[in-house]
């Protein structure tokens, strides 16, 4: 057997050499789609014949997954020639296979694609999304969104920097990462939604004192710590100095302040005011937990608002992160959900645009608010479940402030592992602040001498 | 120590580990049904409509089918020739599907995933079919030859006193003769092909109308992570259809690979 | 000489244990006249190696290929050299994950075997009643999908799962409290991921070891008893000798499988936490698809299809002793 082995791969390594001999460089074929703005823009949907659409978006929880179906039927009335195939994936799957699926031969249509270096400005320096300048004319985006929300959906045609370039899509949906406290609980402490970090510290204390998780926190999949940790960089360090370091523009995370959040995160995971083993609890397990009990307080983002709301009723309560002192205005990671793209080697790119146009109307404002989600842009109906009137008014005190910081896993396409593996180690104790900040920092500065 | 002690202190360690190869899959069975408690198939009933499993283990079942039976009918073929006839060129071939039988799924996925999406063959079931095919061929020529040269040349003798042509020997003599070999063969190629993840996930990249069992459930617990029950049931849906082939044909699919052991 | 490329179950090919039997076949074969055209053999033969050659030679080829250039999939590749290659071993990251991979094999095949020798010697030592259920059930774990298996140990594993939840009663009983999140671990994550692989492998080298001990001379073990030899002497003087050959093959399948390690990482933990359960074969998809490093993701692929490679040759000789 050994003998025949051998022999075998003798023939293979002989077959190897000579076909690799002959074959043709790698992308020399050169798939890369063509990214022009459309010269022509139809927006009349009704001529473009039986069209259907594909659409992948990521709306798989409670009241985002009811308002995209409405749209999507109320879309498809609207235009019956127009049938819609909709995908829908959880956040992290969609983020595994949204590179390959856009690289294939026959892709999406619409795709909602995640903001930041790690994954737009990819898709855009690779060609392929389409840049949308011509639908925005004949749409008035920019008049229906303020600057800023643009911004965060616009990078320039090389991928190299986000906030200038051209737009690559829209959003429906508003986010903010706050604070879920849960009311009885606190009631049974006998203490007060925290105002300011003093406060929190101190219930925090009071918590794990009597017993109770102060913090429900799973952490499996690197992300949530960078969103905890997120929390803390916008108190410690304010966000212009974040907007800066996330965008590429100033600043080392190696900063004093940017260690010093890490370190307050060190901190509460030794005195246990985090979920035991937290690195094997599911992100999407967390607020689970929380409805169940588990924790008083629990850091989130407002796409689990809607979930929340309706497993624990008026037991939740909703607010900003707590402030420096009394009163004093607060930043948070937030701003605008995924938004809506169109994929450069989609047939349909009107009608597409026309879909896309359609579920961030101000009409559809309404019907986020309707299936209980948070809009990006003001509605003229009010939320009519408690917890999502608590999630409207932070977002409209937050938005007042001009008070949201990007994501920090937008910094560099590989900062989720690269950082968020380092603050896994520092919630367990195995990794020191100064050392997860050197870590985010070396892959920083990679990333930012490849650009 | 006693023969009798003995004995019960083997079964003993014996059923130990039974205990901790079958415990996952209790476990399995009775968080899908809700047990212990209340009987019910409701989570299997979510499960089924909601990770849409239908049309997955149709998509499952197609191409199993497909790459079996081209599979085996391409190893019978090259299995008879490299075994029982000489021709030129015959060493250098087996050689080559020898080299084949090492190679990683995880060697070769990544430059079929480019060139298929050339060819436009991602998302397709050729797409899924043929490299599994050209997979199992390797194992099928090596197996299938083995079992050629095993069998008694005065069969193959008659055969041609009686005027039939090599397509016909084979077919109609070797063939049904072989049966047993043949039909472990097909077993493996089916659990495999069946049980095969990195290439759909990869293959199948943006039609989920064409994802396989395995890769159903991934999305899945990608969907409902946080329900274990529903989880399990998904688990036990796609798991079940192999496990209920090795069931029945254990004892031929055993006894076959063991007879081969043996026969050296 | 043993099926490793999609392997899970056993292949004590024909082949494989017996040259000495092949042999003679193949001579009876070259002394028979020749019936047919010779080229016919190539007709034959052609459909499968087309299929063979267009959709596994030919992407060995292509990866290779893709290996000596920095891609991201997308655009145009620029010529790399052996750099890929060198990162392989340069890169920490992947470092490590070839690290773990060494600890892997300790749980997916030497493991393994050593439980399959201790339960061979326990059946084949007395008469074992329902042997044939306990060879069926040992066996199950083969003929499951890995997602569903990592679905179940998931379970398994999971902060009120069953193992916690024995760990607790321990530790009601004043034992020190052992729970932990297991798959989020740093220290155990590995590990408990390499005892998946252990469950799943016992029943394959059990399998190969009953079939190689019904081989073994019934006449060797009445000797050695004749000799006084209690079951660990009986066990070293007859059955391990007689089991060298199905030990090569059951060691062989079982550290490819830990090669092949990918379905159980990424359904399980996805590499983390931090990078502790990083695989190459995770990582090969990882790069190649999560972060753009083509080549690199190649050039790990290749790296792996080289050490199944070496590990069948290799095991072969070292078990056996000999290089036949």
């Amino acid at each position: 057997m050994p003998t025949l082995m051998r022999r075998g791969t003798v023939a293979a390594a002989a077959v190897l050499v000579t076909a690799l001999a002959a074959a043709c460089a790698p992308g020399s074929s050169n798939d890369k789609p063509a990214s022009k703005a459309p010269a022509a823009v139809s927006t009349d949907v009704a001529k473009a014949g039986n069209v259907t659409l594909t659409v992948w978006d990521q709306e798989v929880q409670g009241g985002l997954k009811e308002q995209i179906e409405k749209l999507n039927a109320q879309f498809e009335a609207k235009y019956p020639n127009v049938k819609i195939k909709r995908v829908s994936r959880s956040f992290s799957d969609l983020q595994k296979t949204l590179r390959l699926a856009l690289s294939g031969s026959n892709p999406p249509d619409v795709v909602e694609a995640n903001q930041g270096y790690a994954s737009m400005a990819q898709y855009v320096k690779d060609g392929m999304l389409l840049p949308l300048g011509a639908y925005d004319q004949a749409y008035g985006w920019s008049k229906r969104y303020p600057k800023g929300l643009l911004d965060l959906n616009s990078v320039t045609k090389d991928g190299k920097l986000i906030g200038s370039g051209d737009l690559y899509g829209v959003s429906l949906n508003g986010e903010i990462v706050g604070l879920y406290y849960n009311k009885e609980k606190l009631a049974k402490l006998g203490i007060q939604p925290p105002k300011t970090w003093d406060e929190f510290e101190q219930a925090l204390a009071t918590a794990k004192g009597k017993g109770e998780v102060p913090i429900a926190f799973g952490n499996l999949e690197k992300l949530p710590a960078m969103q905890l940790y997120g929390i803390l960089q916008d108190a410690a360090t304010g966000k212009e100095a974040v907007r800066k370091l996330v965008f590429g523009s100033g600043g080392s995370w190696t900063d004093g302040p940017n260690v010093q959040a890490a370190q307050k995160l060190a901190d509460w995971a030794k005195k246990g005011y985090l979920t035991k083993d937290s690195n094997a609890v599911k992100w999407d397990d967390t607020p689970v937990n929380f409805a169940k009990g588990e924790g008083l307080f629990m850091f989130g983002g407002t796409w689990w608002a809607p979930d929340l709301n309706d497993r624990m009723k008026d037991k939740v309560g909703f607010m900003l992160p707590p402030a420096p002192q009394a009163g004093a205005p607060v930043a948070t990671m937030g701003g605008e959900s995924l938004p809506w793209s169109i994929t450069s080697k989609s047939k349909h790119a009107d009608v597409a645009a026309a879909y896309i146009n359609f579920i961030t109307s101000p009409e559809a404002m309404n019907v986020a608010v309707q299936a209980g989600s948070l809009p990006v842009l003001p509605a003229s109906t009010e939320p009519d479940k408690p917890l999502m009137k608590e999630v409207s008014a932070a977002w409209a005190e937050l938005s007042k402030n001009d008070g949201t910081t990007p994501y920090i896993d937008y910094t560099t396409p590989t900062f989720t592992d690269a950082f968020g593996g380092p603050l896994q180690g520092l919630v367990a104790g195995k990794k020191s602040a100064q050392d997860a900040m050197k870590a985010a920092q070396d892959d920083y500065t990679a990333f930012q001498k490849k650009k | 120590m006693s023969r009798r002690y003995e004995r019960i202190l083997n079964h003993a360690v014996l059923a130990l580990f039974a205990v901790v190869a079958l415990f996952p899959m209790i476990g399995i069975v009775a968080q899908a049904l809700q047990l212990p408690g209340n009987l019910s198939f409701d989570t299997f009933r979510v499960a089924w409509n909601e990770g849409h499993f239908a049309a997955y283990l149709r998509n499952s079942v197609i191409v199993t089918a497909v790459t079996v039976v081209l599979a085996s009918t391409f190893s019978i073929m090259a299995g008879y020739a490299l075994g029982v006839m000489r021709f030129r060129g015959a060493g250098a071939v087996f050689l080559l599907f020898l080299a084949g039988l090492t190679i990683p799924t995880e060697a070769v996925v990544v430059p079929l995933y480019f060139d298929l999406r050339s060819a436009g063959l991602d998302n397709s079931y050729a797409g899924l079919i043929l490299p599994q095919v050209a997979m199992s061929v390797a194992f099928g020529t090596f197996w299938m030859r083995a079992y050629f040269r095993s069998v008694p040349p005065s069969l193959m003798e008659a055969a041609r006193m009686d005027g039939a042509s090599s397509w016909t020997t084979l077919w109609r003599v070797l063939v049904p003769v072989g049966r047993p070999a043949i039909l472990t063969m097909v077993v493996l190629i089916t659990m495999w092909t069946w049980n095969e993840f990195l290439l759909p996930l990869v293959i199948v990249n943006s039609d989920e109308g064409l994802r396989t069992a395995p890769l159903g459930l991934s999305f899945f617990q990608g969907a409902h992570k946080t329900d274990y029950s529903l989880l399990m049931a998904g688990a036990l849906i796609i798991a079940a259809p192999i496990v209920i082939v090795y069931v029945f044909l254990q004892r031929r699919f055993i006894a076959g690979m063991l007879s081969g052991a043996i026969k050296e | 000489m043993t099926t490793v490329a999609r392997q899970k179950t056993p292949e004590p090919g024909p082949e494989a244990s017996g040259s000495s039997n092949a042999r003679p076949a193949g001579r009876r074969a070259r002394s028979r006249p020749p019936g047919e055209p010779r080229a016919v053999g190539w007709l034959y033969v052609l459909p499968a190696l087309v299929v063979y050659g267009a959709f596994l030679l030919w992407p060995l080829v292509r990866g290779a290929q893709f290996s000596l250039y920095h891609w991201d999939g997308i655009g145009q590749a620029t010529w790399a050299g052996l750099s890929n290659y060198t990162a392989t071993w340069t890169d920490p990251t992947l470092r490590g994950a070839f690290g773990h991979l060494l600890v892997l094999i300790v749980f997916y095949a030497i493991l393994p075997c050593c439980i399959a020798f201790v339960l061979v010697a326990v059946m084949s030592r007395t008469k074992i009643r329902g042997l044939t259920f306990f060879r069926t059930v040992l066996f199950m774990p083969q003929v499951i999908a890995m997602v569903a298996v990592a679905v179940a140990w998931q379970w398994v594993y999971s902060t009120h799962g069953p193992v916690n939840t024995v760990l607790g009663w321990l530790h009601a009983l004043g034992l020190p409290d052992w729970r932990h999140g297991w798959l989020g671990d740093f220290t155990f994550a590995l590990p408990a991921i390499g005892l998946v692989g252990t469950w799943v492998e016992i029943g394959l080298a059990l399998v190969l070891f009953l079939a190689g001990v019904q081989k073994i001379p019934r006449e060797l073990y009445e000797a050695a008893r004749i000799d006084g030899a209690g079951a660990i002497r009986e066990f070293f003087t007859v059955t391990l000798p007689g089991l060298r050959r199905e030990l090569s093959v059951a060691l062989t399948l079982t550290t490819i499988m830990a090669v092949r390690n990918f379905d159980l990482i990424y359904m399980a933990t996805a590499g983390g936490p931090g990078d502790s359960t990083k695989v190459p074969a995770y990582e090969v998809y990882n790069r190649t698809f999560n972060t753009g490093e083509v080549g690199l993701g190649c050039a790990i692929g290749v790296t792996l299809a080289v050490l199944a490679f070496a590990i069948t040759a290799g095991i072969g000789r070292l078990v056996e002793g000999k290089g036949e």
